[in-house]
């Protein structure tokens, strides 16, 4: 008989132990019940107290079972398009993707390596080159341009995010009537068919509570009308250890999750069904400098944390990487977001944010982007582990070159070298006179290299002069 | 004599929050002068907690504890002291987030932390209207303004502040601070703000450095 082939262990972690999710979703439940959230806006205040929720003035608790109705409407899995309408991001157990961020003040500048204030051709430039990045799989705003309009900018940025990429876009929105506009352009990308839009949304909105347990009325403005068109949301607050929430990881999480559930309930109130991907950003404020930051070891565990959450909750989760507190790329930029990278892919969170992200968020760097994109591709061969089977094993390959002084020379070797090993594209493993030939080139020389050779060779397919016209209308004519 | 007082400095710097009491109690019922008790006891312990977390010796909870300690010694001193001698020795802070700005954990920070210097602070809270800021700081007769911003589409209204402030006939008066993660010092000149801080501690330090010149 033929036998069973050998599987392939994935290398993968949990964080929790089933007890310990447990735990914690009970405590993030007592918070729910009992100490509430405070919701200033009266329409959700109506929605809430007819849905059976305690409100006491403006504090909402939920018992129980409203928020295991939410959980039981809301989908199990959350499929993105791209823009062209072909499903691509398949939000559930054991994948992962990875993407940007959203609102920094700075950037630094590709050309003269400046930090400064982003402005809104700097969006389409990293829409630009996440697009050409075969790691990035969704893009944010990555800025908050300053030369545009205020009241306007998440239609400027999410307008720039469609002309320079086709991926699908994580976008943030001020309140409820740019939201509305946002939603107009995306379906204009569907040639305005909103139904296939709502089937296959290339969309996902990030919308934000105010912690500790604050739902902030824009926000709930920003649920009221993305629910109703059926857009898929993340709702994660940043609960951050020290700040925002308690100093201990695991409090914090579990208010951070109570607060991220306020946001699903609603969502579901408004429309049953509508995706949501689950997870707060639990990181930590420093207690020495106050940043909140992005390159912690606290955050990548309790985003793998939170991972396990999901899988008790069977809701696709939310998390980041790819990001660093170093004002600049250098080797405390490469430290942070490998560490980032490696545990977000070893958990298998979903979505993956943040990527590019330097100064705790503050500034984004395409050359920060450019090297997190090397390091999920080292990262994801690590988790595809070894495969073991006649071919990979080679007894008789070894049989045959015992005698001689090199597998090089192999067929065996000629056939499997492009996928047995992992090839660096812009990691140098040259020999000291081949680099030194090639420029003294340093990793941080190579990236800038990079970032500029993408921006002026790389084109993403464009759309269509109709698309971009009615995309333009929209804009100008404002809110 | 001077032993006393030592002791408190070193119990705010040591952040002896549930002992502070009983001991400036012990101080005063000794005859010890309130104003020494403020000025090289409280003030000056706080001053070495600053030099200390400059020097990342300590760390921002404790500095908060050592405020929070410095201001019950504050309270039971503060009716032996002559009036206003708080508000004199460092002056008046009015302080709150902007109009449609909930989020007040920078801006709760840098007012502990002047409260913690011997400032005499004034926290209006969050969702500050122009006017809000302007009749308090007309009624406590403030000297400063502390408005702080999370958000980029928050900031323009500490421009309509500052710019309330100068139809007001205040703006010469009352010295505006500017702060939170989408401002910058150029921001600052932009508006016409008097100072800008990176964070808590270069608050206090800017503050300082506005009142004296």
């Amino acid at each position: 008989m033929l036998q069973f082939p050998v599987g392939t262990l994935r290398p993968s972690m949990r964080i929790l132990s089933d007890e310990q999710v447990v735990a914690i979703h009970r405590a993030a439940m007592e918070i729910m019940n009992s100490y509430g959230m405070q919701v200033q806006d009266e329409e959700a205040l109506q929605m809430f107290r007819d849905a059976g929720a305690i409100v006491e003035k403006d504090r909402v608790k939920l018992p129980e079972y409203i928020v295991q109705d939410a959980l039981n409407s809301a989908p199990t899995r959350v499929v993105l398009s791209n823009q062209k309408g072909e499903r691509s991001l398949f939000l559930e157990e054991g994948k992962t993707y990875f993407g940007t961020g959203s609102d920094t003040i700075y950037i630094i500048d590709p050309e003269t390596g400046e930090r400064r204030r982003v402005v809104v051709k700097d969006i389409g430039n990293f829409a630009k080159v996440s697009d050409a990045l075969p790691n990035i799989s969704f893009i944010m705003s990555m800025g908050n341009p300053i030369d545009v309009p205020s009241e306007l900018v998440y239609m400027y940025e999410f307008a720039q995010m469609v002309k320079n990429s086709n991926l699908p876009i994580v976008f943030c929105s001020d309140s409820g009537p740019d939201t509305e506009k946002i939603w107009e352009m995306a379906a204009a990308v569907y040639g305005g068919d909103e139904q296939k839009l709502e089937q296959n949304p290339f969309l996902l909105h990030y919308v934000e509570p105010v912690s500790p347990l604050k739902f902030n009325r824009t926000s709930v403005q920003k649920i009221l009308t993305g629910a109703k068109h059926n857009i898929p949301m993340s709702f994660p607050s940043g609960a951050n250890a020290g700040s925002g929430a308690p100093i201990t990881l695991a409090g914090a999480m579990a208010m951070g999750i109570a607060e991220s559930f306020f946001g699903l309930v609603l969502q579901q109130l408004v429309r049953k069904g509508a995706p949501f991907v689950f997870g707060p950003n639990v990181s930590v404020m420093d207690q020495r400098t106050t940043v909140v930051s992005y390159g912690c070891p606290e955050w990548a565990l309790t985003q793998g944390a939170v991972t396990d959450m999901g899988r008790f909750y069977n809701l696709p989760t939310w998390a980041y990487a790819g990001s660093t507190d170093s004002k600049r790329v250098d080797a405390q930029a490469g430290i942070e977001s490998t560490f980032s990278v490696f545990a977000a892919m070893a958990c298998r969170s979903n979505l993956v944010h943040d990527v590019g992200y330097i100064e705790y968020g503050t500034t984004s760097s395409l050359e920060q982007l450019v090297m997190a994109n090397e390091i999920i591709d080292m990262a994801r061969f690590f988790m595809n582990g070894i495969e073991v089977n006649d071919n990979t094993l080679a007894l008789d390959v070894i049989n045959r070159v015992k005698d001689q002084s090199t597998f090089l020379m192999d067929d065996h070797t000629l056939e499997n070298f492009k996928t047995a090993q992992w090839y660096p594209k812009l990691l140098d493993r040259q020999n000291y006179p081949a680099w030194e030939k090639g420029g003294s080139l340093t990793m941080e020389d190579r990236l800038t290299k990079e970032v500029n050779k993408i921006l002026s060779n790389y084109q993403p397919e464009p759309k269509s002069n109709d698309v971009l016209a009615k995309i333009d209308q929209i804009l100008d004519a404002g809110l | 004599m001077a032993d006393l007082i030592k002791e408190i400095h070193d119990m705010v710097v040591e952040y002896k929050k549930d002992a502070i009491a009983e001991k400036v109690d012990q101080a005063l019922n000794e005859g010890k002068d309130a104003e020494s008790i403020l000025n090289n006891g409280l003030i000056a312990a706080m001053d070495v907690v600053g030099e200390k977390y400059s020097t990342g010796e300590v760390f921002i909870p404790e500095m908060l504890a050592s405020a929070k300690t410095m201001k019950i010694a504050l309270e039971k001193i503060k009716p032996q002291l002559q009036k206003d001698v708080v508000a004199s020795n460092k002056g008046v802070v009015v302080i709150g987030t902007v109009k449609d700005d909930i989020h007040d954990i920078g801006k709760n920070l840098v007012a502990m932390m002047l409260e913690g210097a011997g400032f005499e602070v004034h926290d209006i809270g969050i969702d500050n209207s122009p006017e809000n800021f302007i009749s308090k700081a007309k009624e406590v007769n403030a000297q400063i303004l502390g408005i702080s911003a999370l958000l980029t589409t928050t900031m323009p209204m500490m421009k309509e502040t500052v710019e309330a402030l100068k139809d007001e006939g205040l703006y010469e008066k009352i010295h505006v601070i500017v702060g939170g993660a989408p401002v910058s010092q150029q921001y600052a000149d932009e508006i016409g703000a008097r100072g800008y801080a990176a964070d808590a501690v270069v608050a206090v330090e800017k503050i300082k450095s506005l009142l004296d010149s």
